[in-house]
């Protein structure tokens, strides 16, 4: 057992020389080969993770835009909504806004011609009463109900309250056309005399009187100098009748007019 | 009956003497390098791998591990002299089977030049990883009185070395000699099958204990900076 030293010389040689050789020849090109594997797997791996994340991208962006659209289709839905909304809000009140102008233009047709039938029934029952009272007063009183009344007439414009006859006598002495005394019906000439000959006591002696006609006057008589006006009238009655008609017309007309609403 | 092949004497021409160590060497060294470069001719980077590079990538892979788990930084760097020093120990040793030839690590003068590749290997892969001066800062860690036992400590693992693989290849190849004498058959047969695992045993042996030197050595300063701020720290 001793130590050849030449030969352990010629095995360092040998052994580095292997060392090379295998360098060259195997660790070199196997690691080089497996690295390169490696590094292509690497390489596809990361394509593939480069592929996915760009899918995956895609992906978010495609349901982003989906959820946009979906949002954008909402918004849409919501404006039409709001849109109808308001245009049938408009509608309710444009129809409300004519439905108030039509109910108001009946009733203030109604309100006319019930105006217009009373201004009849007022006409009507101011002859009628004249006439059945003239008649009944003559019948039954033996009494001329236009000599009463020029009579009454007559007797109202002696108790008129001082200053309205002072009003009358002042303007019957400073007129300069005649006084005129209006009735309902044609005077007959006794009943005018006895009429001249009372406004003569009560205001002036030589104050001219005419006499006129107006239907519209009703039952009664009025005296007119200058613009001063006396009157005796049965208007008080017939407003009082006319004051119930339009109260009675007053509570059926509203009843009718629900009735033709519904 | 000749102990180590360095007796067997093949060639001498003017005092240099062409032993059988060196003849066997060389055809180790030619088996691994024609096998080698037969195989590594055609590598494939692609799926398909040929059987025999999925062997070689197995054995080279699996040395790296090995320098990888000694703990060494950057394996690729060792993969050559650790590798070599495995796959030529170990190929010596497995052609042990083969009748007529002698493993050239059965001498000393082989397992000495090993030994002494180590010997140098070790601070050489120290000096590369650390410098020089960080290199023989470490023959004083911990304290300058350890130098002498560092130097001693450092030559006899050397020696070691070379006489552990000696002596078990050698032994091995006595005992198969003298059983051979004793009983020829069968017993011979069963010592060589155990040669063979003591051959690749050895071969393992050899290489991680390289490897662990030099780990050693170039991990020493690292070890060092990692205590250093426990010892301010105490």
């Amino acid at each position: 057992m001793q130590i050849d030293w030449l030969t352990v010389a010629a095995q360092i040689v040998n052994f580095l020389i292997l060392v090379w050789l295998l360098q060259k020849l195997l660790y070199g090109p196997i690691i080089n080969a497996m690295k390169r594997r490696e590094e292509r797997i690497e390489e596809r791996l990361s394509d593939a993770r480069e592929t996915r994340e760009a899918a995956e991208e895609e992906a978010q962006n495609l349901k982003q835009k989906q959820a946009d659209l979906d949002a954008r289709k909402e918004e849409i839905r919501e404006q039409a909504r709001q849109e109808a909304e308001d245009l049938r809000r408009r509608r309710e009140r444009e129809i409300e806004q004519e439905a108030d102008e039509q109910r108001a233009a009946l009733r203030e047709r109604i309100e006319a011609e019930r105006d217009e039938a009373l201004r009849d029934i007022r006409k009507r029952a101011a002859a009628s009463t004249f006439t059945a009272i003239r008649d009944i007063l003559r019948d039954f009183a033996n009494a001329d109900l236009t000599n009463e009344m020029a009579t009454r007439f007559a007797e109202h414009l002696k108790t008129l309250p001082g200053d309205d006859k002072d009003r009358l006598s002042k303007a019957a002495q400073e007129a300069d056309e005649p006084a005129r005394v209006i009735g309902s019906t044609e005077l007959p000439s006794a009943i005018r005399s006895k009429l001249t000959r009372a406004i003569h006591q009560t205001f002036a002696e030589d104050l001219e009187v005419e006499y006129e006609t107006d239907p519209d006057m009703l039952l009664g008589l009025r005296l007119s100098i200058s613009g001063q006006t006396a009157e005796w009238s049965a208007s008080r009655h017939l407003d009082r009748l006319e004051e119930d008609i339009r109260e009675t017309l007053t509570h059926a007309v509203p009843a009718q007019t629900q009735k033709d609403a519904a | 009956m000749q102990i180590t092949p360095d007796e067997w004497i093949f060639l001498e021409w003017r005092g240099i003497v062409l032993n059988a160590t060196v003849v066997f060497t060389w055809g180790v060294m030619a088996i691994l390098s024609l096998g080698s470069w037969i195989i590594t001719r055609r590598l494939s980077e692609g799926e398909t791998v040929s059987r025999w590079q999925v062997a070689l990538e197995v054995i080279v892979g699996t040395i790296r591990d090995q320098i990888d788990q000694v703990g060494a930084q950057r394996p690729e760097r060792y993969l050559p002299f650790i590798g070599t020093l495995f796959l030529f120990i170990a190929t010596a040793n497995l052609l042990m089977i083969v009748p007529g030839y002698r493993p050239p690590t059965g001498s000393l003068s082989t397992t000495a030049a090993l030994a002494i590749c180590v010997l140098v290997a070790v601070p050489l892969f120290a000096i590369l990883q650390r410098g020089l001066s960080g290199y023989l800062k470490s023959y004083v860690q911990p304290n300058i009185i350890m130098l002498p036992f560092n130097i001693i400590s450092e030559l006899s693992r050397t020696l070691a070395l070379a006489v552990r693989l000696y002596g078990n290849v050698m032994s091995g190849t006595v005992i198969a000699g003298i059983l051979v004498s004793v009983a020829p058959f069968f017993f011979p047969v069963l010592m060589q099958l155990l040669g063979l695992l003591t051959g690749m045993i050895q071969a393992y042996i050899f290489a991680v204990l390289a490897m662990v030197y030099i780990a050693a050595a170039t991990r020493a300063e690292q070890k060092t900076a990692d205590n250093d701020p426990q010892d301010q720290g105490a």
